[in-house]
């Protein structure tokens, strides 16, 4: 076993994480335990499914479809992500192709450490949805490395669910011209996450979006890192980020929008909103613009407060109790960043999630 | 149905109330009037719960008779159906006074009280539709009745907006999001119109309308409350709302205090001279 070389929080790029737990999964032995009942989704016309358990794939209880497991070519530079080694699943779909279905992926951890990397190349026009669901009670650590062609379009939904443990994505992608990459990412269990993406829209009018909704309560710590590179011209990105943090827990956003010189005619947007239920919880929130260009619409806010009191007063004096009315109000506002989600199904799936934490 | 005894709170740490004494009778409305900065807001918000209004003396019991009138209520509440209910809910059937004091809000609107704002909250991505239905089932849920079905709800929903003069479709947009002023005011009539309260509190519910919403409010007020169980508390400046819903009395608010009391003529009168002497 090699030794675990993690970032300091000394590095600005890390300073709101808190990577402690890790070393100790490292060291543990999974159980091997996996839940008789998954979340897997029931929608229209039944697409690949891959079960993986603490990173191995269980063939029994997948169908791999489209996808491949085996080898992968992804590398990176980030110090989780190229933990993630060279073997995983992946998706090349040729030119106009479209897998049958929603890809489904569910991660399970059962304690330890697992690490697997991913490849998504879809080639000119090529379209694919992918749901992955992160259950269990480990680090479960992945790396995504995702090429988009002329005109592909990728969604890639996220729910990172389980009572305990830990979470860290890292995505690169390369957003060819006119390709449309959308990330949405719900944190709604007990786990800590670290979430690190780097976007480049390297075709011209490419569109990139990243966002989602982070809910933390305990002692929790949710830390988001986005990094949006605009290198054509006529590229929009958005990123929406909703986060709602309870009791003494955290919810860390740091976003930041890199316009080249050559990038002209860029929309960028940048929306990060915390919610604060306890006055001992922490919402961090760094939007961050590096412009070079100088013909861009780049909007940027970053807003951090708690439930309007009127609002809590006005529908309780309809007889809705103050739980539910908080309840109400908090669905409300990560409801900007779910309602990203195109799918019917997956939105109302993760919707589900998100009540299930405010219950 | 409403015992308001010598009623003294503070907004602030500042004396608004100074004791306020009044008794809605069933079948009874009673109009507050007063000049500005009397209190009359003030003792809408105590009444309802407000947070941050501060009762410091005195007491306000409820009486409220059986929710809800006309058929469409549950069976009286028996011993067993009282089992589980939240405090004062158990008590609606048997006729002994609720200390209304002790009730958070929304106990206060499962009673049965409705409070009708002077100014209207909006409420960004929840619809009408979503809020009203949550709240009647959260107010039934509390009684012990049964909740509404989506459609139960939607053909109440429509016939109280039919009945005010608003478009359904107002109704599936946010709450009061986008609204004017009146349509505002006449949103709180069409949400006390589907809730169905037995006592109203009405804060200005007349300001912001111009002569035609006027009367359909005014109409409103009459088809929903003018009823033998039922009791409204109306607070307004103006005397042209009670030419449109009648006033069994009318009160006077100065200075945290009822300085008069009179019947219907009593409005006239102050419509014709002011405030002036009394609020002295």
């Amino acid at each position: 076993m090699t030794t675990l070389t993690l970032p300091s929080n000394r590095e600005e790029g890390w300073r709101w994480s808190d990577l402690s737990a890790l070393p100790g999964f490292a060291e543990s032995a999974p159980t091997g335990r996996t839940p008789d009942a998954l979340p897997w989704l029931e929608c229209g016309e039944d697409g690949p499914r891959l079960l993986f358990v603490d990173g191995r794939l269980d063939e029994g209880r997948s169908r791999l479809g489209s996808i491949s497991v085996g080898p992968v070519a992804t590398v990176s530079s980030h110090p989780l992500g190229s933990l993630a080694g060279k073997s995983g699943w992946s998706l090349g779909l040729g030119r106009d192709h479209t897998p049958a279905g929603l890809v489904q992926i569910i991660h399970v951890s059962t304690g330890a450490a697992d690490h697997l990397a991913a490849e998504i190349a879809l080639d000119a026009d090529a379209q694919a949805s992918i749901v992955e669901s992160f259950i269990g009670e480990g680090w479960s650590n992945r790396l995504a490395g995702i090429t988009l062609g002329k005109g592909a379009r990728l969604m890639l939904s996220r729910r990172i669910l389980g009572d305990t443990g830990f979470v860290s994505l890292t995505d690169e992608a390369e957003i060819g011209e006119g390709a449309s990459l959308t990330i949405t990412t719900l944190a709604a269990g007990g786990r800590d996450t670290r979430l690190d993406g780097a976007l480049t829209l390297s075709g011209e009018g490419a569109y990139a979006e990243a966002g989602g909704a982070l809910l933390a309560h305990g002692r929790q710590r949710h830390d988001a890192n986005l990094i949006l590179r605009h290198a054509a011209p006529n590229g929009v990105s958005r990123q929406i980020w909703r986060s709602v943090a309870d009791d003494q827990a955290a919810c860390s956003v740091a976003a930041r929008v890199e316009v080249a010189r050559h990038a002209q005619k860029t929309d960028g947007e940048q929306s990060l909103k915390g919610l604060l239920l306890a006055r001992t919880a922490t919402i961090n929130a760094k939007p961050e613009l590096e412009i070079f260009a100088d013909d861009v619409k780049c909007a940027h806010g970053a807003t951090v407060g708690a439930l309007d009191k009127n609002a809590l007063f006005y529908l309780e004096s309809r007889g809705i109790s103050p739980e539910e009315a908080e309840a109400l109000l908090t669905r409300v506002f990560v409801a900007d960043a779910l309602d990203r989600i195109g799918e019917a199904a997956v939105r109302d799936a993760f919707y589900a999630d998100a009540e299930g934490w405010f219950a | 149905m409403l015992k308001i005894d010598n009623l003294h709170a503070t907004v602030d740490g500042k004396a608004i109330l100074k004791g306020i004494s009044l008794t809605l009778n069933p079948g009874e409305i009673h109009a507050i009037m007063g000049p500005n900065g009397s209190g009359k807001s003030t003792l809408a918000y105590v009444l309802a719960g407000r947070p941050g209004y501060e009762v410091t003396g005195g007491s306000v019991t409820f009486t409220p008779p059986r929710h809800p009138g006309e058929g469409r209520g549950p069976e009286p509440q028996t011993e067993e159906s009282l089992s589980g209910l939240g405090p004062g809910l158990r008590r609606g059937d048997d006729g002994k006074e609720i200390d209304l004091l002790s009730l958070e809000p929304h106990e206060r609107a499962a009673l049965g009280m409705f409070l009708g704002f002077q100014y209207p909250v909006e409420i960004p991505g929840v619809s009408n539709v979503q809020f009203l239905r949550t709240a009647l089932n959260a107010q039934r849920r509390a009684r012990g009745e049964a909740e509404l079905s989506a459609g139960e709800f939607l053909r109440i929903a429509r016939e109280q907006a039919a009945a005010l003069g608003m478009d359904f479709e107002m109704m599936k947009r946010a709450v009061n999001v986008g609204f004017s002023g009146g349509e505002k005011k006449r949103n709180e009539m069409v949400q006390m119109g589907i809730i169905d309260p037995r006592l109203a509190i009405l804060d200005e519910t007349d300001s912001g309308l111009d002569i035609d919403a006027l009367r359909i409010v005014g109409a409103g007020i009459n088809r929903i409350m003018r009823k033998p169980e039922r009791a409204v508390l109306l607070i307004t400046h103006y005397q042209r709302l009670l030419e449109l819903v009648e006033p069994d009395f009318v009160h006077v608010l100065a200075g945290g205090r009822i300085v008069r009391s009179g019947g219907a003529e009593l409005a006239v009168e102050l419509e014709r001279e002011g405030y002036g002497e009394m609020a002295a």
